[in-house]
């Protein structure tokens, strides 16, 4: 069951992504042609924030958001896992508070007209309370794995030490 | 300084420090502004983290992100590889050459250098400690030689730098072309004078062939086309950035399916895949830092600094140099992303002031913020090559000194001569 939810999730991310890729590209080749294309730009911008909280929840479960891990580096995991649970915690209360408070702004945003394509501004509103409380059940995991392990030997919540590290940009 | 933003600082640097992800550090921080706040309420910061998003060029983010990863599917850069291998393997240290011509040939290709130098330690990296160099030289001239990805079109960093700043994204282009081309032949003087002094070699001596090289660049023609393409379509005025990432896609498909036949439906889907993942935790820093933004601007952060800043000095050069020094410390703290999204708001009101062109400056800001990344203690590049090649961080350091000397050198060359990179957008737009 979870394994066809993730499938979904990255069928879902792949679609978004390919369909921007087409929107703007035939937005562009329109408007060469004199034949401006309004609504595929506002279309386009309204799947990129949703692709980018999609992919930010499948880098966050491969553990590969960009971290800076200077000064826990060095530490053994038994330390360092105790670490990762407490900022983990303040972290997944943070992700539910967005999402708490994003669920209110989209019911006051519903109203608001987005570009000039009539499309409600909500639906990218709605994003952000989504893609946080997605944010927050993957971390939420990551975080009961960590604390399962504590005792025996401790998985960290934002690295892992056994895939090689390779965060992008 | 308000008590507000200095919780904000202070929740910022604890996070990261603590190992939490950049992307939650810099939310966190920003969130601590609205939610302390008695006359902003918490709902705006989640306003904020929307309205990021809703930018037009920032679409090229995931465009170019994309087009990179599938060129990657589509045999380019087994080409650009055999291309390198055939002009410049012949000289003293002919391999480590091989990586910096690599290096300015993929950033016409893909936009991250940290994306081309974990491709290059896995690939020529193994070869050359082979072949008797030391890994720690190795591993810096893999590392420091991907900042010229950077600056070579197209560049994810000009991309942010134009998206904060209100800057001509096309302009950024066209200026980061000459230093790019610099930045590859001074490193490649600097590798020359350290192989012939330890009597690095390589297996093939002989001078190539004018035929042999020119099928080699025959056969990566499609590679070597894209960024002179890419330039033609932004330059002409013709198409916005966020287009042109969208056609880089469409070229790299067609280039896959029709030209090398080599894109697979299973390999295409991967590149969605990994650009979607790419994409998610590059943006994911971009939304969360709209609250710091909002908080940053709210409490007249930049008019505090400049005004700081101008009252040292108001000699355009004393700035630059001092911007420098701070971006090369800053940038041995805080990642990339972060630093162009948070200090070009700062640092461009200052300079304009003074003078400075936005174009000029950018290349210049682009360059020392990437190459935080080269550099310890927090080297993203640094730390990817170095753990995929095994290398420890001291011996990194002791061989990648001449190589830093050298980038150095050049930035205060792009310093002292702005028409070093104002020449060609001058010239053309």
């Amino acid at each position: 069951m979870p394994g066809m939810i993730l499938r979904l999730e990255a069928t879902i991310a792949r679609v978004l992504l390919a369909t921007m890729v087409g929107l703007v590209f035939f937005a562009g080749v329109l408007r060469w042609f004199g034949l401006p294309l309004v609504w595929a730009m506002d279309v386009a911008q309204l799947l990129f924030v949703w692709t980018s909280f999609l992919g930010a929840d499948m880098a966050m479960r491969k553990r590969s958001l960009i971290a800076v891990d200077l000064f826990v580096r060095w530490l053994p995991p038994r330390w360092r896992a105790p670490i990762d649970l407490v900022t983990g915690c303040v972290i997944l209360a943070f992700l539910v508070a967005m999402g708490v408070l994003g669920y209110d702004l989209v019911t006051l945003n519903l109203e608001r007209e987005f570009g000039d394509s009539g499309i409600s501004y909500g639906f990218v509103t709605a994003a952000v309370p989504v893609g946080c409380g997605m944010l927050a059940i993957t971390l939420a995991g990551q975080i009961w794995q960590t604390a399962r392990s504590l005792f025996a030997e401790p998985r960290l919540v934002f690295s892992d030490p056994r895939s090689g590290e390779e965060p992008s940009l | 300084m308000t008590s507000a933003m200095l919780l904000l600082i202070v929740l910022f640097f604890g996070l990261m420090m603590l190992g939490a992800p950049v992307a939650f550090a810099i939310g966190i921080s920003g969130f601590s502004f609205f939610a302390i706040s008695a006359v902003m309420p918490a709902s705006i910061g989640v306003q904020q983290v929307a309205s990021a998003s809703q930018s037009f060029p920032l679409l090229a983010v995931p465009f170019f992100v994309l087009a990179g990863h599938m060129m990657n599917k589509t045999g380019i850069t087994k080409r650009l590889i055999r291309c390198s291998e055939v002009l410049v393997s012949w000289m003293a240290g002919g391999m480590a050459q091989v990586c910096i011509v690599l290096s300015t040939l993929m950033g016409g290709v893909s936009g991250s250098a940290v994306a081309d130098a974990a491709m290059e330690a896995r690939i020529l990296g193994p070869d050359l400690i082979r072949n008797g160099y030391s890994k720690g030289f190795t591993c810096a001239t893999i590392a420091v030689c991907s900042l010229i990805t950077a600056t070579i079109p197209p560049s994810l960093g000009l991309i942010l730098y134009g998206f904060v700043g209100g800057v001509s994204i096309g302009k950024l282009f066209l200026a980061g072309i000459v230093p790019g081309l610099l930045m590859m032949a001074a490193l490649m003087f600097t590798v020359w004078l350290i192989s012939r002094k330890r009597g690095y070699r390589s297996a093939t001596a002989e001078r190539p062939t004018w035929r042999a090289m020119r099928v080699a660049i025959n056969d990566a023609k499609w590679a070597l086309l894209f960024p002179v393409a890419l330039l033609v379509a932004i330059r002409g005025g013709l198409f916005t950035p966020s287009e042109v990432g969208a056609f880089a896609v469409v070229y790299a498909v067609v280039v896959g399916v029709l030209l090398h036949r080599e894109l697979t439906w299973k390999a295409a889907m991967d590149a969605l895949l990994e650009g979607a993942i790419d994409n998610g935790l590059i943006v994911l820093i971009i939304m969360f830092s709209g609250m710091v933004g909002y908080a940053i601007i709210f409490e007249q952060a930049p008019q505090a600094i400049a005004s700081a800043m101008l009252g040292l000095s108001h000699n355009p050069l004393v700035m630059l140099g001092m911007i420098v020094v701070f971006l090369l410390i800053a940038g041995c703290f805080v990642e990339a992303t972060v630093l162009v999204l948070l200090l070009t708001p700062i640092f461009l009101p200052i300079v304009r002031q003074l003078g400075v062109d936005e174009v000029h400056f950018g290349i210049i800001m682009m360059t020392m913020v990437t190459f935080g990344g080269m550099t310890p203690p927090v080297g993203v590049a640094m730390f990817t090559v170095c753990g995929l090649l095994d290398c420890s961080v001291d011996d990194y350091l002791v061989e990648a000194l001449p190589l830093i000397a050298t980038v150095l050198a050049l930035v205060a060359a792009l310093i002292l001569f702005p028409g070093l990179s104002l020449f060609l957008p001058n010239l053309l737009m």
